[in-house]
C-alpha cells in the first residue's frame, strides 16, 4: 500500500471490490502527491480536491453497500482544460476564456461520471490545444515526470505529465493533429486516439472539427481499454457521432497477435522525416517484438509525412480560422504568442485551399484503406526524436512538427502511441499502432501484446 | 510573401488590430499559410470529391 500512486485503474478496482482499499485511500494518496510534486510539474490548472474527496466518500459509502455504479467507480481522472465540467471553467489555458465556467458536463464527463469516475481537475493544455508550451499564459505550462527542465509533448500536456507521475490513473486529453499520442510519447505512456465517430465532441471546445478527436490516456494499455468502455458512444446531438456496435475493447487483450498482418509503414520515419537513432531503433525493435510474438510484418508505403502534414493544416487552419476569427480581430493581445501565430493562418486560406484539401483528404482515406484490405493493423513511430528542452524554443519547433501522427486524423483511423525506449538521455521514445475504423480493439490487443513482450510500461519518472 | 499583399489580406480579413499590434505574428501566419498550401498535392481529377461526403438525414 506503500505506492498507491502507481495504482492502475484496473487494480484500484478489484482493490475496491475485494475491499482491500477505499476510493478515498486512494484519493488520499493521490491529493498528497499532487500537493508535492504539482509545483514542479504544472499538470492541473485547477485542482478539485474537496469535489472530488465529496465523490470518493460517496464511492466508499456505495461500494460498501455493493452498490457498485459502473466500471471506474471511486477511479480519479484528470481532464483536459479543454472539456466542460460543470460549474468549472474550461479556460482552454488561455486569457481569452479564462472566466468560462461551464454551465454544463461535455457528454464525455456525463459518462465517466455514470462509470462512477471522480473528476480531479482540469490539466494543462497548449493554448487552445494549438499554441504552446508557451509562458505568455495565465497558467504555466506543465513539465515533463522524467526530467521536468523537458516538454511532456502536448496539447494534452497535464494529462501525459500527471499520468506519467501518479498524480492520476487515467486522464482524457483530445488529439487534432497528435496532442493524445505526443504526450503519451513524450511521457511514455499509452495515449489512443479513437476512431473519428467513436468518442463524443460535444462539450470539448473546438479546434478543427473534422480532426478533433477526445481521447484516453493512461499507464497501461488494459486501462486504456477500460476508459475507452467507458467513454465510447454515439451521440445524437454530435454530428461527427457514429452510430456503431464497437464496443468492449478490452476484449481481445490477451490473445496476442499471432498471424495478425502488420504493415510497417517504414518510410515515415526513414525516409519523410528521418528519425532520431534511438527512435529508429526502438520502433525497428517493435517490429521484432511482434514478429516474435508471432505476427506477419510487411513494409507498406503511403503518401509522404509532408504531404499529410500539409493536408492537415490546411484544413486545421481553416477550420479554426472559422471559430477564432472574432477573437483575432478584437482581442488579439489576449492570445499567446504561439497561438497567435498558429491560428492567423487561417486569414489566408482560401475556400479552394480548403475543398482541395479535403478532397486530397479523400484520396488519402482511401490509400490506408486499401492498406487494409491486406493487413490487420499499421506500425511506424510516432514522435522522431525524444522530448525537447521546454525553454528551448528553436529545439521545441523544430522537433515539433517531427512526428508521424497528423496522417490518422486526416484519415479519422485509430492510433495508439505508447513507450517503446528510453533514449541515453533519460527521457522515454515511442511507437504508434494503427487499426482499421471502429476496430479500436485490435489496435488495443496489438499494443497489449507489445506490452507485454516488453518492460518499458514497468519503467517510472525518477520523480520520487 | 510580398509584405504590402499581406498586409491587405489581413485587412481584407478584418485583421487591422492584429496588424497594428503584432506585424510580425500577422507575417509568419502569412507565410505558414502559404507553405502549407503548397504542400498539397491538389487533385487534378475534376470529379475527385472532398471528404467529408455531404450525406442527407444522417448525422443530426
Amino acid at each position: 500500500m506503500s505506492e498507491l500512486h502507481w495504482l492502475t485503474a484496473s487494480e484500484a478496482v478489484r482493490q475496491f471490490a475485494a475491499r482491500k482499499l477505499s476510493p478515498v485511500e486512494l484519493l488520499t494518496a493521490l491529493l498528497a502527491r499532487i500537493e508535492r510534486l504539482d509545483p514542479k510539474l504544472h499538470a492541473f490548472i485547477r485542482l478539485d480536491a474537496d469535489s472530488a474527496m465529496d465523490a470518493a466518500r460517496a464511492a466508499e459509502r456505495e461500494i460498501s453497500a455493493g452498490r457498485v455504479r459502473g466500471p471506474l467507480h471511486g477511479v480519479p481522472i484528470g481532464i483536459k482544460d479543454i472539456i466542460d465540467v460543470a460549474g468549472l471553467p474550461t479556460t482552454c489555458h488561455s486569457r481569452i476564456l479564462v472566466d468560462n465556467v461551464a454551465a454544463a458536463d461535455a457528454v464525455v464527463i456525463a459518462r465517466l461520471r455514470q462509470a462512477g469516475a471522480i473528476i480531479l481537475g482540469k490539466l494543462s493544455t497548449h493554448e487552445f490545444a494549438i499554441g504552446g508550451p508557451s509562458f505568455d499564459l495565465p497558467f504555466p505550462p506543465a513539465r515533463n515526470p522524467w526530467n521536468p527542465e523537458y516538454h511532456p509533448g502536448g496539447s494534452s500536456s497535464g494529462s501525459g505529465a500527471g499520468v506519467c507521475a501518479g498524480l492520476f490513473p487515467m486522464a482524457l486529453g483530445s488529439d487534432t493533429g497528435g496532442s493524445v499520442r505526443n504526450p503519451a510519447s513524450a511521457c511514455g505512456i499509452v495515449g489512443l486516439k479513437p476512431t473519428y465517430g467513436l468518442v463524443s465532441r460535444r462539450g470539448v471546445f473546438p479546434l478543427s472539427f473534422t480532426l478533433d478527436h477526445v481521447g484516453p490516456m493512461t499507464r497501461t494499455v488494459a486501462d486504456n481499454a477500460l476508459l475507452l468502455d467507458a467513454i465510447a458512444g454515439h451521440d445524437p446531438a454530435d454530428p461527427g457521432s457514429t452510430a456503431t456496435s464497437a464496443r468492449h475493447f478490452g476484449r481481445m487483450l490477451d490473445r496476442g497477435v499471432r498471424d495478425l498482418r502488420v504493415g510497417f509503414v517504414r518510410h515515415f520515419h526513414e525516409i519523410d522525416k528521418p528519425a532520431h537513432p534511438e527512435v529508429t531503433a526502438a520502433v525497428e525493435d517493435a517490429a521484432r517484438v511482434l514478429q516474435a510474438e508471432g505476427a506477419e510484418v510487411r513494409n507498406v508505403t503511403l503518401p509522404s509525412l509532408n504531404e499529410f502534414a500539409a493536408v492537415n493544416r490546411v484544413i486545421l487552419c481553416s477550420e479554426a480560422w472559422s471559430i477564432h476569427a472574432p477573437w483575432l480581430r478584437s482581442r488579439p493581445g489576449d492570445y499567446g504568442q504561439l497561438a497567435r501565430q498558429r491560428l492567423l493562418p487561417g486569414a489566408f486560406m482560401t475556400a479552394g485551399d480548403y475543398v482541395g484539401a479535403q478532397r486530397r483528404r479523400l484520396q488519402m482515406i482511401a490509400a490506408v484503406e486499401e492498406l487494409f484490405r491486406d493487413f490487420d493493423v499499421l506500425l511506424c513511430a510516432s514522435s522522431m526524436d525524444p522530448s525537447s528542452r521546454i525553454e528551448d524554443a528553436a529545439e521545441t519547433s523544430r522537433t515539433y512538427p517531427r512526428q508521424a501522427r497528423t496522417p490518422f486524423n486526416v484519415t479519422g483511423h485509430p492510433a495508439l502511441a505508447m513507450m517503446a525506449g528510453l533514449s541515453s538521455g533519460g527521457l522515454p521514445v515511442s511507437v504508434q499502432f494503427v487499426g482499421r475504423y471502429f476496430d479500436d480493439a485490435t489496435v488495443l490487443r496489438v499494443a497489449a501484446a507489445y506490452e507485454r513482450g516488453t518492460e518499458w510500461h514497468k519503467q517510472r519518472p525518477p520523480i520520487g | 510573401m510580398d509584405q504590402e499583399l499581406i498586409a491587405k489580406l489581413a485587412r481584407a480579413a478584418g485583421l487591422d488590430k492584429a496588424l497594428a499590434e503584432f506585424p510580425d505574428d500577422v507575417a509568419v501566419a502569412a507565410e505558414q499559410a502559404l507553405g502549407n498550401k503548397d504542400g498539397v498535392a491538389y487533385p487534378t481529377d475534376p470529379a475527385a470529391e472532398p471528404w467529408p461526403p455531404m450525406r442527407a438525414g444522417t448525422g443530426l
